[in-house]
């Protein structure tokens, strides 16, 4: 993938966020660092600093003295207890002054399991040092907050994000349009991953990237089973879409927040008479808003099929 | 006055069992089939079914017609491991002591286990179920109760369903005459009726009506106080669905056992069995995601007060989306549990691969599946997925 093959190797390649780069660089100079905590939006390079960071602190073999966990995949009290302070509490190998354990998405974690990371952040200070990544900072309990360096880093300035599609597009000797360059911004926001994403998968359509190649790849933001999911409730195939939408929570581990706003992007660019499309956000929306109020999964996304299987005969109705 | 009638009055004979001739008779031929060790036989049969429908009483018969010896333990036996061991443990492993052909062992009344003071006795009967060589009955009044699970498929499932009126008033006939008794027919019928297919009931009803007097008339039916039935979850989803109105359809849980968040996991179930209108289910739904919302709060916040609040709006909603007539439907019993041990062998390798790629990706699972995969796919549809990926790609295709 793109992402990989271009991801910075050293802080030095980081193109944005200039003023938390510099500050990271002076943690490698002086070989000395505080627990860190990075806030922003998806895509700004959260993760991408901490493993340079690593690299530029420990060189080729960063990686044993380097860890990475995903706190939405490995977020339980368990891991804290065993996985985190089994690495944090042996001793560093080589030069290094410490290991770097980063946490990221670290606001899916359980409050559980933020409040035992509390004394393991405290009492491994000699051996190691904490890098949470996440992207809403609110979620992560005061405790922690006050234990770590605050970074918020903020999404990519469209200069910043053209002139890495720029060198990408010539390394891939891939052609892009201006007006397809613009495109690619404007539907990528300030998130460099899914620029890239859509960029390769761009490349791999047509030989010239233009707006309108980029415009068909942006509607389909979403894994196929959850763009069949919502065909088949707009169907009316209610029970089908149920069983796609355990199929996503199953095997994605998606929760149904994830699927509800997944849903939501797919939302403007569906086949479907306006009016529907109206509806269909007023029915997302609320779905969201009861998840966050303390709905269950299922339940909820149960609701949302039902409605959305009502919009989707009375478009087809009003249609003919 | 000595026995109570319905023990005086007992059959003893199969052919004389009212209702539920044909599980007695189920039990009679898993029993032969069982001690003559045919094939496909299972360890045990497990009884099911309402109070007084005569679950106890076909046991006894059966033991009797196949001179077996009757080894009982029921609920008001301490049931711990180790007495369940001691008692029925000893029994199915020594021969008979009466001489008797065999022995039938029978755990009665099992709902009526206790967690706490029958520590560890289910399991010690599933012990029992799997070591012994004589024929286990167990009895229950519901199947479905989570703690009978490892039971449900081990055993022959025999359902004993409640007795018709019918069935009922003849047997009442049958008994005030031999207590020589006259009743008028009005009374019997109204007796059989207020029973609800349990003829214990039914029978407790009449010897207190008939208590010293000879001739009974329809009038005296009044000194009875009316009972209240023990309703199966399937009764409690029609009448919810069925009802009329939004007392209606909370009353409709009055009078069962089962537990309020299975009652709603069940609607939640059985919502779309009930209604395949669409604007009948979004508006079902609706209601019932907004009862959620409510049980969440007395969940997250241990604020049980809230639980009202949330049963009404989930009965009342089912109940009132309907926009016609009730429809009969046939409820089905909550899936998801199922549904997810189901997919488990693929949810692991599915899981698998999009993990491999998240530590090449630095990302989790589940940024893989909607930061990734949709843009993979395209990809992958051009045959242009990255090399190390594309071994991947088929998997999923598979699948």
């Amino acid at each position: 993938m793109w992402t990989e093959k271009y991801r910075p190797r050293t802080l030095h390649e980081i193109v944005n966020q200039k003023e938390i780069i510099e500050r990271l660089e002076r943690f490698v100079k002086e070989k000395s660092m505080p627990n860190c905590l990075f806030a922003g939006p998806p895509g700004t390079g959260k993760t991408t600093a901490a493993l340079c960071l690593a690299m530029d602190l420990f060189g080729k073999n960063y990686h044993k003295n380097y860890l990475e966990l995903n706190a939405s995949d490995e977020r339980g009290i368990d891991v804290v207890r065993t996985t985190v302070k089994d690495f944090a509490r042996t001793i560093s190998m080589a030069e290094a002054p410490f290991k770097i354990l980063v946490l990221d998405e670290a606001d899916n974690m359980t409050p559980d399991a933020q409040q035992a990371l509390r004394r393991t952040m405290e009492m491994y200070t000699n051996t190691c040092r904490f890098i949470l990544a996440c992207n809403y900072f609110s979620k992560i309990i005061e405790p922690i907050q006050s234990r770590c360096a605050f970074f918020r880093f903020a999404p990519l300035k469209p200069e910043d994000v053209k002139a890495r599609v720029r060198h990408i597009c010539g390394a891939e000797n891939v052609e892009i349009t201006p007006s397809g360059l613009e495109a690619l911004i404007y539907v990528g926001g300030g998130d460099l991953r899914r620029v890239v994403n859509m960029l390769q998968s761009a490349a791999a359509v047509g030989e010239k990237i233009d707006e309108k190649g980029i415009y068909r790849i942006a509607g389909r933001v979403s894994p196929k089973e959850l763009r069949e999911m919502l065909e088949k409730a707009l169907d009316g195939d209610f029970n089908a879409a149920r069983n796609d939408t355990v199929k996503l929570m199953v095997e994605y581990g998606l929760s149904g927040l994830d699927i509800v706003k997944q849903v939501h992007r797919e939302l403007l660019g569906l086949e479907l008479d306006e009016r529907a499309k109206l509806q269909l956000i007023e029915v997302v929306g609320e779905a969201e808003y009861r998840l966050l109020e303390g709905g269950s999964d299922e339940v909820q996304m149960n609701a949302v099929l039902a409605k959305i299987a009502m919009i989707g005969r009375s478009s087809k109705e009003r249609g003919h | 006055m000595s026995l109570p009638w319905a023990e005086r009055f007992k059959p003893k004979t199969l052919q004389e069992i009212a209702g539920n001739y044909a599980a007695a008779e189920q039990l009679l031929n898993w029993i032969k089939a069982r001690i003559e060790g045919r094939g496909a036989v299972k360890r045990a049969a497990l009884l099911s079914g309402p109070p007084g429908t005569g679950k106890t009483l076909s046991v006894g018969i059966v033991a009797r017609a196949l001179d077996l010896e009757l080894i009982e333990m029921n609920a008001s036996d301490f049931r711990t491991e180790e007495l369940v061991n001691k008692m029925a443990g000893g029994a199915t492993l020594q021969a008979s002591l009466f001489g008797r052909s065999g022995k039938l062992v029978f755990f009665d009344e099992l709902d009526g286990i206790s967690g706490r003071e029958d520590r560890g006795g289910l399991g010690a009967i599933l012990g029992i179920l799997k070591e012994t060589r004589y024929p286990v009955v167990l009895a229950v009044n519901d199947p479905w109760d989570p703690r009978f699970r490892p039971l449900r498929d081990i055993c022959e499932m025999i359902q004993f369903r409640r007795i018709r009126r019918p069935s009922v008033e003849v047997q009442l006939k049958r008994i005030a005459r031999l207590a020589n008794v006259t009743v008028d027919d009005a009374l019997i019928k109204r007796v059989a009726e207020r029973a609800g297919g349990d003829l214990r009931a039914a029978i407790n009803d009449l010897q207190m009506l008939a208590e010293g007097q000879r001739i009974l008339r329809d009038g005296d039916v009044g000194l009875l106080a009316g009972r209240v039935q023990e309703k199966g979850i399937f009764d409690v989803m029609r009448d919810v669905f069925s009802a009329e109105g939004c007392l209606e359809a909370k009353l409709a849980l009055e009078g069962s056992s089962v537990d309020s968040e299975m009652v709603l996991q069940w609607i939640n179930e059985n919502i779309p069995n009930q209604y395949t209108d669409p604007e009948e289910r979004a508006e079902a739904y609706d209601w019932f995601s907004k009862a959620d919302i409510f049980m969440g709060r007395v969940k997250r916040r241990q604020m049980w007060d809230l639980m009202g609040y949330a049963m009404e709006l989930a009965t009342g909603g089912a109940a009132l989306a309907r926009r016609g007539p009730y429809r009969f439907t046939r409820y089905n019993f909550p899936r998801r549990i199922g549904m997810l041990s189901q997919s488990k062998e693929l949810r692991g390798r599915k899981r698998e691969v999009l993990k491999a790629i998240g530590r090449e990706a630095h990302a989790s699972v589940k940024k893989v599946a909607t930061e990734y995969l949709p843009y993979m796919e395209i990809m992958a549809e051009k045959g242009k997925l990255p090399k190390g990926i594309l071994s991947w790609a088929e998997d999923n295709k598979e699948t």
